[in-house]
Formats: structure tokens, sequence, C-alpha cells
């Protein structure tokens, strides 16, 4: 089963929310639509469910059209990042109400409602009012109802971003339970988020997307080795890559007058010219024989250190593997770690990556 | 700025009666002048409640709250002279963004040269140059909050800027560069900033020391070094770092030694004194190192799981029935089934009933 | 000092109540009297100062031949009228808010806003500019002294409160509920009646409750449209006054009359005191 979506766009105003967004999505996957807020991930998802009717383009599952069946009868399930629950009904109703509406059996509705419940941890909470329930607690029951219409295409709109920190984590690890069911392994799920580390958490495809376009769809391992232009590169890590701009000549990185470095293996057959650099905050760290940078600003994370540091125009954040602390314009010596080097052209698009080489 | 100390400080629900029911419990706190301080813990956990008290939105029910030796505890928040800025942006939509940098101290009758020195400074420190003019209901959600964060520093003659979660509503990417403006205005102006999160990623970074609580109890207070790599209760070693630590429960098996699972692990604190009879050993999944031989503090164990996560790998492994989560390099090899896991002594915590044993 | 002030804050509240409840307590000791106590002098306490009686009550329901004041049929019309008038008006005023608060209007420069404050300015003017057109539409269609007739006008005056109260309600409803109900299975009725309105039933309430009670007490339509074959409460007591004003069941018939609202008063109150309604009244 796959759902295919060709040209879709959406201009509402003056600006494009969504920009001849295509993409082909299978059943039984995961699927994480990543970038920054208003790229207009929560106006493709409102698509797919059909609240939003695209200017133009098509949708199609299985070959046949989806994007012409009204909302009330396509086979979808939604989960909001506010936690929407109906007030009125007990937890046991919210999850029952998709299945009522569909008329179905009352014995049948009760196995399907109790095995969601206990899907998601909340078997005992069949009775409760919804107001008495926790945020947590109540996006459990937002999934739950999501999970009992074992709808062909799964949304989630960065259904996490409103717990708390520690929860969320609880329930990401939860997800790959909750989502490998009988019930749910042959729907496809797509998941919207800001987080580049929550995408590759979910391990499934990552969709990149900003101003309503589809920048680059991949599996997380593609698009982190090679992200196709800068703004990928940006989106899909935290803290964002690191970019340059230098020139290539006499087979040597020129980045500033001090700075130069030996063109890497995968980077030899590049002409000479102005080129954009990219490098991963991995990859500077500190060398008593480097580069002489003033340090701006040291942050502490876990057992690692951030370093943002200056040379002349070039600011970049480097990554130190241990705790240390430095001041406000101490001057330290930083190495680039070549082999961990990216190469854009001037329009921004990719030229050469460490895992690919030159394209 | 001041210092500010909190004396027996505590929030009760029902003070007249004589099994209290607190929402903070007593403590004591002292906020030294220009610090950076984070108050860090899970929903409901009554850090909203410390800082509504330090603003003067909420009376405490006991004790008493000095500025510089002064006791302000009867007085209202305008008399304290406390910027607040909270987790959702507040911004005077009929006025332009310089205006809304203005207002505070157009309140308290500065002169305008003065009033625009200061507008410019705290604009150009939080990137808002270009947009002074623009009316201020048009921005996006990270730009409004920029310009609550900016009225919150416009005023540096404030006691301390408390913030509620400020960064909520912002970017990923943007996240990173306003935690930097935040800190260079700290070491510029000596303001003392307190951030109150449930984040634990955030509060890392940004303060100087962290203010773990539960519970309406505060729970440890540290630098972020000290609350990583010795948490004094388990609690905090669950809260704090990005996945949990690892805890073991464990039996004593000599002076230092701890067994648990058939293994032996031989720590560095001195367990002759313990009569206690849960004892864990915790160590974090950053320290534990992949092996290729058995070695003193090794122990095996079978891998379930590896996780990319970009710049690191999260493998999830077992041993015995116990659950361990080990941080390693992108680079480091993984072996598919068997490893060995060294747990080296000096990042071994010991902890009976749920208390760090330090000695 | 604490107690003198505080003594003064209760004497003000209870001379307060007693100047609010007092009409009421007269026209309740009146509704007892007979001719004797009222035209003698002031008389207050029964029993004390006069004997009660029941006739001014029983007199109610006594037509005019047998010497009584008869306001049985008034009483019943103006339920009717009133009752018919507030649900119609709540059925359609609940219909158009929802539509003003889900759904976007356009047409040349007006938009929604525009149409909601187009409905509440309606309750902003004057009723009397409206008393002449409405005769005259009420008479080219032959409904004037008709129950009919006054229906519909009361639906033009009321519909704009329910149309006021529920707009603000539903936008109260986070829209993202009615997408969900939709994803669930529902078409954009059932949505409707399904999600939206349980939901907003304190609404309905109070707004049923308001249209109420300006459709019982209104005097002025119902005296200009109606003339012999219908009449409603506040004309029939209005018209109780003659050369000789029998006080006693003209007290008696303001009692009755103000009686269902009290009934709806304290129901309400129920629901009021629970906090139900804390952001439906203004």
């Amino acid at each position: 089963m796959s759902l295919i979506a060709s040209n879709l766009s959406f201009k509402p105003g003056n600006e494009w929310h969504l920009d001849n967004v295509c993409f082909e999505m299978s059943k039984g996957q995961i699927y994480t639509i990543l970038g920054r807020t208003l790229a207009g991930k929560t106006t493709l998802l409102k698509t797919l469910a059909g609240l939003i009717s695209p200017d133009e383009g098509t949708l199609t599952l299985d070959d046949r059209d989806f994007g012409s069946i009204p909302v009330w009868k396509r086979e979808v399930a939604m989960v909001y990042q506010q936690f929407i629950n109906y007030p009125h009904l007990s937890v046991y109703e919210n999850v029952a109400f998709p299945l009522k509406q569909r008329r179905m059996q009352s014995d049948q509705i009760k196995a399907r409602v109790m095995k969601a419940l206990q899907q998601v941890g909340l078997d005992g909470f069949e009775n409760r009012k919804i107001q008495a329930l926790s945020g947590g607690q109540q996006q459990r029951v937002a999934l739950a109802r999501s999970l009992v219409k074992e709808a062909s295409v799964i949304l989630l709109d960065e259904p996490l971003v409103n717990l708390d920190y520690k929860l969320r984590e609880q329930l990401r690890e939860e997800f790959r339970n909750i989502f490998s069911s009988e019930a749910s392994k042959d729907s496809i799920l797509i998941y919207s988020s800001t987080d580049p580390v929550e995408a590759m958490q979910l391990g499934g495809q990552i969709l990149v997307m900003d101003e309503g376009r589809i920048l680059q769809q991949g599996t997380s391992k593609e698009v982190y080795e090679n992200p196709n232009c800068t703004k990928v590169a940006q989106i899909t890590n935290d803290p964002a890559m690191n970019l340059f701009e230098g020139r290539v000549e006499n087979g040597r990185i020129i980045l500033s007058s001090e700075i130069d470095l030996e063109l890497p293996q995968h980077c030899k057959g590049l002409a000479t010219g102005s080129y954009i650099f990219g490098m991963r905050a991995a990859g500077i760290t500190l060398n008593s024989t480097g580069f002489p940078f003033s340090v701006e600003l040291s942050e502490i994370s876990g057992s690692e250190t951030f370093l943002h540091i200056r040379h002349e125009m070039i600011g970049v954040v480097g990554l130190l593997d241990s705790v240390q602390n430095f001041n406000t314009g101490e001057v330290v010596r930083v190495q680039f770690d070549t082999l961990q080097l990216y190469v854009f052209d001037q329009n921004e698009q990719l030229v050469s990556s460490p895992y690919r080489g030159l394209e | 700025m001041a210092k500010i100390e909190l004396q027996n400080i505590a929030h009760s629900y029902n003070p007249q009666s004589a099994e209290q029911n607190y929402a903070l419990n007593p403590f004591n706190m002292t906020w030294e002048d220009g610090g950076r301080y984070a108050i860090l813990g899970p929903s409901g956990c009554g850090k909203t409640t410390m800082l509504n008290i330090m603003s003067g939105i909420v009376q405490p029910s006991e004790g008493k709250l000095l500025f510089d030796g002064l006791d302000v505890t009867k007085l209202s928040t305008s008399e304290r002279n406390i910027a607040q800025v909270f987790q959702f942006p507040v911004i005077y939509g009929t006025m332009s963004v310089e205006q809304n940098l203005a207002f505070p101290l157009v309140c308290r009758n500065y002169e305008k040269p003065a009033i625009d020195a200061k507008v410019n400074e705290v604009a150009e420190a939080l990137g808002l140059q270009e947009l002074l003019t623009k009316s201020a209901s048009r921005l996006t959600a990270d730009q409004k909050q920029l310009i609550s964060l900016g009225r919150g520093l416009v005023r540096d003659d404030v006691a301390a800027v408390l913030m509620d979660e400020p960064l909520t509503v912002i970017d990923p990417d943007l996240k990173f560069r306003l935690r930097r403006q935040l800190k260079e205005i700290n070491q510029k102006y000596r303001s003392t900033l307190i951030y109150v999160t449930h984040d634990q990623n955030e509060a890392m970074t940004f303060a100087e020391n962290v203010i773990v609580m539960d519970a309406g109890r505060i729970v440890q207070v540290g630098t972020p070094k000290e609350l990583f790599e010795r948490p004094k209760t388990t609690f905090v070693g669950y809260f704090i770092g990005a996945p949990a630590m690892n805890f073991f429960r464990c039996e004593r098996d000599g002076d230092y030694s701890l067994r648990f699972g058939g293994n032996t692990i031989t720590t560095q604190t001195s367990l002759t004194e313990l009569s206690a009879s849960q004892l864990k050993l915790g160590i974090r999944s950053e320290y534990i190192k992949i092996v290729d031989t058995i070695a003193q503090n090794t122990i095996p164990a079978r891998v379930q799981r590896v996780e990319d996560l970009g710049n690191h790998k999260l493998v999830s492994a077992v041993s015995n029935d116990l659950d361990i989560k080990v941080k390693v390099n992108r680079d480091t090899s993984i072996p598919a089934e068997q490893v060995h896991l060294e747990l080296p002594a000096e990042n071994c915590c010991v902890y009976a009933d749920e208390i760090l044993v330090q000695n | 000092m604490r107690v003198l002030y505080t003594s003064l804050k209760y004497l003000a509240v209870v001379l307060w109540s007693t100047f609010v409840i007092a009409p009421f307590l007269w026209a309740v000791s009146t509704s007892f009297k007979d001719f004797q106590s009222v035209t003698n002098g002031a008389t207050y306490i029964p029993w004390v100062d006069f004997e009660p009686n029941l006739e001014g009550w029983r007199d109610l329901w006594k037509s005019p031949a047998q010497g009584g004041v008869d306001i049985v049929e008034p009483f019943f019309n103006s339920v009717f009228v009133t009752a018919s008038g507030s649900l119609i008006s709540i059925i359609l005023g609940t219909l158009a808010a929802y539509a003003l608060s889900r759904f976007t209007f356009k047409a040349g420069f007006i938009r929604n806003g525009d149409i909601t404050f187009f409905f509440i300015s309606q309750r902003i003017m004057p009723p009397v500019v409206l008393a002449i057109p409405f005769f005259i539409m009420l008479g080219k269609f032959s409904l004037l002294d008709t129950l009919a007739g006054l229906i519909i006008v009361y639906i033009v005056l009321l519909m704009p409160i329910a149309v006021w109260i529920m707009v603000d309600f539903f936008n109260k409803v986070p829209v993202e509920i009615d997408e969900t109900a939709l994803i669930d299975g529902c078409n954009p009725l059932q949505v409707f009646y399904k999600v939206v309105l349980p939901n907003s039933i304190p609404g309905i309430i109070v707004a049923g409750m308001f249209c109420m009670i300006f459709g019982w007490t209104d005097f002025f339509f119902s005296f200009i449209l109606t003339f012999t074959e219908v009449q409603l409460l506040p004309v029939a007591i209005v018209a109780l006054n003659s050369s000789i004003t029998p006080w006693w069941s003209l007290s008696a018939a303001a009692l009755v009359s103000v009686a269902p609202l009290v009934l709806v008063a304290f129901i309400v109150e129920r629901y009021l005191s629970k906090g139900n309604l804390s952001g439906a009244l203004k």
C-alpha cells in the first residue's frame, strides 16, 4: 500500500504553505516530517487528513484517489500537540467514539478499546473524566483513540512537545511498542517534529521540510550522512551544522588569511573556486597545534562541552568530550577534522560529503 | 541587581490546620548577585510557586524574603523591582517593538536619550534592530518572545530577572542562540538570572548553579558538573542527563565491592558503615565503555538495539535481566550480540535507600 | 475598630436587603387583604393589623362577570409565547452562532465580525423604533392580535441575545475538537450536535434564561400588537387599573407573574453555583 502525493500546493495568502510537495510512502513505516516552526508541517498533515483542500496537486492511496474523499470518510487518525479529547465524555467513551460513529457492535468496540488502552498504559482508567487526568495521560487517551480506528494513515503533529522533558523521553520509548502491534503495523505513521534528535530516534524515514517545500526524503542515516543542501544540513543537526565560506586553491582549503587546511581525500577533485564548507560541532576540537580562536561562550551538556569560538569572520561551535570551563575572550587552539568536512557550492547544494565523496 | 535571600520560606494550602499540606516545604536559599541559576523539576514540583513567591505574585504562608537585606515579603510586585518573563510572549499589541521595549523605562520616567540608548543595546543583543519600528502584533511567536525577554532585560536596576520556561515556544536552533545571548547579557551586566524549566538540557547548559526540585522539596543544589557526576539521590540521577542514569540493585560484597547479577564491581566508596538493605549502583551511560576483553569491573551483556542519534549512538543492552543503556561515539564499532561493558570505578555511585553514599 | 467596621458592613447589607425585599413583602401582604383593610389606613402584618383572606387570590380565575379578574388565559398565553419564542430563538441563534464561529464569511468588505455586530446591534436600538414597522408588517399579513404574530416578533427580538452569548461560547471551544470529530467520522452537522453542543450546555442555559426574561417581561410589543383576541400577562395586569383598582387581586396577579421567573432563577442558580457558567455571563 502506498500513499503518493504529487505537486501539492497551498497558498492561502502571500506565502506558500505547501509548495509543490511530492513524496511516496509505504505501509508499515514511520515517516518523520522534520522542519522548523512555520515550515508547513502542520499544513501538510492537515491536508493529508482532509481538513485543508490544496489549491493544486493530487493524493492517491493504492492508486485510488485519496484527496477528494471528505474528511469524515477518510481512513485517517490524528493526534494534536495540544491535548485534544472530548471533554464531555469519559476516557472509555472518548476512545470508543470513532468506532461508535462507524456503528460497530458494542462487544467489538469494547474489545478494541480495552486493547488500545492497554497499549498506551491506561488500563483501569476507563471511567475517569478527562479533566481529572494529567497532560501525559490526556495525550495517551488521544493516542489510544488514534489506534482503535486501525486507520491507513496515522498523523501525529508534534504530539510530545507540550509534555515534560522526561515524560517525552518515556513516551518516545513506548512509541516503538505502541505502534508495532498487529493493528497498526499496516498503517503509515507520519510524525512531525522540530527536533532532529527525536527524528533520528524514531528511526524511520525523514522528510526535511522548509518554507512549504520538501527538501530531502531519505532514511535517517542517508539524510544525516548526505544532506543535499545547507538548509538540510542545518535543520537536521542540533546544534546546527557550522557553515563557513572559503576557497579551494592549489590543493588547499583557505578559510582566512591564517587558516588553511589540507584537502581531504573526498574533496580531491574539486575545482578551484569559492565554496561553502560545513562541519558538525563534533569535528571541531582542541589541539595545541591548531588555529587560534577566541572563546565567546562555553556550555556544559552532560559530559561534554559546547564551545562557541570566533576567528575574524568565522564563528563556529565546537564539541569537547569532557567538561571544561573557559573564560570569555580566552584564546584556544582549534583543529578541524577535514575527514568530516562537507562542501556545498555557491547555490548551497551538496558537492562533496565524507560518506559519499564528490557528487 | 541584588542578593536575594529566602529564609524559611514555605507555602501551604491550609496554613491554619495542624497537618500542613505543603506545596513548597520549608527551605532556605540564597541567590548571589549576578549569578545564573536554574530551577529544574517535573511539572507540579513547586518551581513556579517558588518563582511567584520571589516576584510577589504569591504570598508565602511562612518565611521571609530579603533583597539586599531588606525585608520585601509584604511588598507588592511593582515595589519589589523584579522583571519576569513568562512562557508565552506578553507584548503590548498596539505598540511598536521599540515602544514595547521602552515601556518599563517610560513608566519609570527615564530620560529619552537614556531610553533610546538602552533599547538599542538590548535590541542589538537579541537581534531585533531590524524590527524596531514594526508593530509588535505582526511578529512570529519567537520574535514576540524575544520582545518579552527584551522588556525583562532593559531595566538594569532590577533585583533579578525571573524567567518561567521562556524558551518553550522557540525553535531548537534558535534556542541555542538565545541561551548564548542570555549568558552574554549576564556576563556583561552581571544581572541575576533565574530560569525555571523542566528541560534538564536547558538547565544544565544555561546555569552556573542548578536547583533540582521534586514534590515541593529541594533535592539538590549544585553546578551542572556536580549534578551530572555525583547526583545526590536516584531521582536526580534519573532526572538529569539524557538518557537517565543506569541503576542496578545490588548487595554488599566486601568493603568497596558490590555484587549484582553474578558480577562483582569495585567502587571508590567505602561500604563498611552501611546497614541499609536497599543498595543501588548508579553509573551514567556516557561513562560505560565497550571493551574487547574481560577485566576488572566488566560485565557481559547482550545487545538488543542500537539507535543512531546523529552525533552519538545509543546502545540498549541486557545483562541478566538488567537493562543497561550505553552512549557511545558515532564511530565506535559495536559488536552484534555479545559485548563486554566496563564500569569504571571512579564513575560508579553507590546509593543506599535512594541517597548517595559519600565518604 | 475591626468590630465596628464589620458591624457597619452587616448593617448596610441588612438595610439594603430590606429595601429590596420590602416591595415583595408588601405585595404579599396586600394580596391577602380585602377592601376594608386597604382603604382604612395602612396595615402591615397579617393577623395583627388585619384579617387575611383569599379573596384576592380566588378572583384571579373568576371571570369578570363573577367579579373576578381572570388572568388565567393571559398567563398561559404568556407562557406559550415566551416559551416558543425563546425555544425557536435559541435553536436558530445557536445555529447562526456556530456558523459565525466556525466558517468564514466574506461579502465585499463584510466579514464575520461585522455580521455578529449586526446581530448584537439590534439590541442597542430603542424598541420604540420598531413599533410602527412591526404594526404595519403584521397588519399586512393579518397577524395582528394573534399569538403567531407575537411569536414572530419575539423571535426577532430574542435571537440576537442567543447569537451574542453563543458566539462567544463557541469561540472558546477549540476548533481542533471539531477537526478531531470530523476525522473520527462525523459529518459537519454531527460535529455540531454530538460534540460542540454538549460542551456548550452552560451557554445555552444562560442564553435561554436571558431570552425567557426578556420575553416574559415585555410589555411594549404585547401592548401595541394585541387588542382583544389575545392578551398577554403584563398587559392584563396593567389593565386591572380602573376607577376602583382591586389592589388585592392586583398584588396577587403581580406575584403570579413574577413566580415563573423566580422558579427559572432557582433552577439556573443551582447550575450557576456549580461554577459551570463562570464564563458565560457578561
